[in-house]
């Protein structure tokens, strides 16, 4: 998983991704800012959450998009667990795309399917 | 020890500071938070700090009101009330609030280090470990026997779970383990570790549950109790200070709930709540409000304000809510201000959030028909609108 993140890493605005398994382990991460793995963690289990909260309440979603001023948090969950990524930038459908465009098959070939 | 702490102030240097100097207080798993908006801080769990400092001036709101209501809410921790001025009416007025301790802001090396040393009396074992005087001892269980007492009575309540390292909540609704949570972890590994928890000292307080929580654990409570391993079955290495494990209080009442998942539901059919105009209508802004299945708006409380198209109101304003609280636990753990929006994409629908300081908007669009043209015209739309 390090290699993915590797490359991860250097997607355009990107300032932290994250893996985390469905047993709540980090499995791969990067971050080019001081954002430590154990808020990375957090973030991810809390987003989880919110997912989770989302389909007891009979509304099942499978991406979240967190617009914070300028920044984004991007997450999506599958069946292996939660990527999330935190971009230095506003985000729409357009950028959702060309995110998982490239993170998707860099994830595929670590044997992680988020679609 | 301290094992974590929230600073709430206007003054981002002497938080740095501060927070430097707390986390020397600490161990390498103390976490010292700040946050600099009062009204962001009062979605922050604050039964997760044993320790708050709170300015008694801060810019949306009196620090001494903040104390009052958030000390309604963890009557255990400590408070502490930094001021910049020492006048006794300051100083009186901070602890008829409540309040444990009055600072003097800190403005030099040597008043910080004084400061720190009197924070640091407050947390002398002889202190820490005496339980609140109003709530007093219960008998002498662990968690699971708790959970267990709870779900066989088909009980509908909020545990939270105390210990001297961490604090979590466990939800049981009508007799069945929902949802378990502590900063970090959630669902059934959260579950099993709180079961597990044992630094010396676990207090419970238990909350009547009116709403239904989000579901997280999928198993029932009897499986799951009988997969986690009992903590009075792991023996004398597990618990060096002896594992002592007590309930300290009953059940609280609704009334001075600590979460907003305890207050009482919104009306429901006798009185309807009132209705947002008609979608496609123009509303008083330039944007129209595009077609949406539902929507709703909450107020910082949890408040159920207005709603269209709301099938049931309390679960409606309990999830909005609910996913409010938590972006504002990723806002400090990413150390940037308060979320504007969000958007949750599922295959059958799709939801957007729209935030600002005085509550959230909340909508609830068909994937089959919705676009982006309409998500973003709705963000606009409730931007044009004011809370």
């Amino acid at each position: 998983m390090n290699k993915a993140f590797e490359k991860i890493a250097l997607i355009e605005g990107m300032i932290a991704a994250a893996f985390v398994s469905e047993e709540g382990k980090l499995s791969g991460s990067c971050a080019n800012s001081v954002i430590s793995s154990e808020n990375l963690c957090f973030i991810a289990e809390t987003c989880r959450v919110i997912l989770s909260a989302n389909r007891a309440e009979q509304r099942p979603a499978h991406t979240g998009v967190v617009a914070f001023g300028n920044r984004t948090l991007v997450f999506r969950e599958g069946a292996a667990g939660l990527f999330m990524a935190y971009l230095d930038s506003p985000t729409n459908d357009a950028v959702l795309k060309w995110l998982f465009d490239q993170v998707n098959p860099l994830l595929e070939a670590e044997g992680v399917k988020l679609e | 020890m301290l094992h974590q702490a929230l600073i709430l102030t206007s003054h981002r240097e002497y938080a740095q500071a501060m927070r430097q100097g707390l986390l020397k207080l600490g161990d390498e798993h103390t976490r010292v938070d700040v946050e600099l908006d009062a009204l962001r801080a009062m979605q922050l769990a604050p039964q997760q700090y044993e320790l708050i400092l709170l300015d008694r001036v801060l810019d949306a709101m009196d620090g001494l009101q903040l104390l009052q209501l958030i000390k309604h809410q963890t009557p255990t921790s400590k408070f502490i009330i930094v001021s910049d001025s020492v006048d006794e009416a300051s100083r009186a007025g901070a602890y008829q609030n409540g309040a444990d301790f009055f600072l003097e802001r800190p403005s030099t090396p040597k008043a910080f280090a004084l400061a720190l040393e009197a924070i640091k009396g407050l947390f002398k074992p002889s202190r820490v470990d005496e339980p609140p005087q109003d709530e007093g001892d219960g008998p002498v269980v662990g968690i699971a026997d708790i959970v267990q007492m709870r779900c066989l009575s088909g009980d509908s309540v909020l545990l939270l779970v105390r210990s001297h390292y961490q604090s979590g909540d466990i939800f049981i609704f009508r007799g069945e383990v929902f949802h378990a949570q502590y900063p970090g972890k959630s669902g059934e590994a959260a579950f099993r570790d709180m079961i597990h928890w044992d630094g010396g000292l676990v207090r419970i307080k238990a909350i009547k549950l009116t709403q239904t929580p989000p579901r997280t654990i999928e198993i029932p409570y009897r499986q799951l109790l009988e997969t986690v391993e009992k903590p009075g079955a792991r023996g004398p290495d597990i618990s060096p200070t002896g594992g002592e494990l007590y309930v300290v209080s009953g059940e609280t009442p609704p009334g001075s709930a600590a979460l907003s998942v305890v207050r009482e539901a919104p009306p429901r059919e006798d009185v309807a709540p009132p209705f947002f105009p008609t979608p496609g209508l123009l509303t008083g802004g330039e944007t129209a409000l595009p077609r949406v299945n539902s929507h709703w708006k909450v107020n910082l409380t949890g408040e159920l304000l207005e709603g269209s198209q709301v099938a049931e109101p309390d679960r409606c304003a309990f999830i909005t809510t609910f996913i409010y609280r938590k972006l504002a636990d990723v806002a400090v753990a990413l150390e940037v201000d308060y979320f504007s929006h969000m958007t949750l994409l599922g295959p059958h629908l799709q939801q957007v959030l729209v935030a600002d300081n005085m509550g959230v908007r909340h909508a609830v669009f068909d994937t089959a028909w919705t676009t982006e043209e309409l998500r973003v015209q709705y963000v606009k739309w409730c931007c044009e609108q004011s809370f």
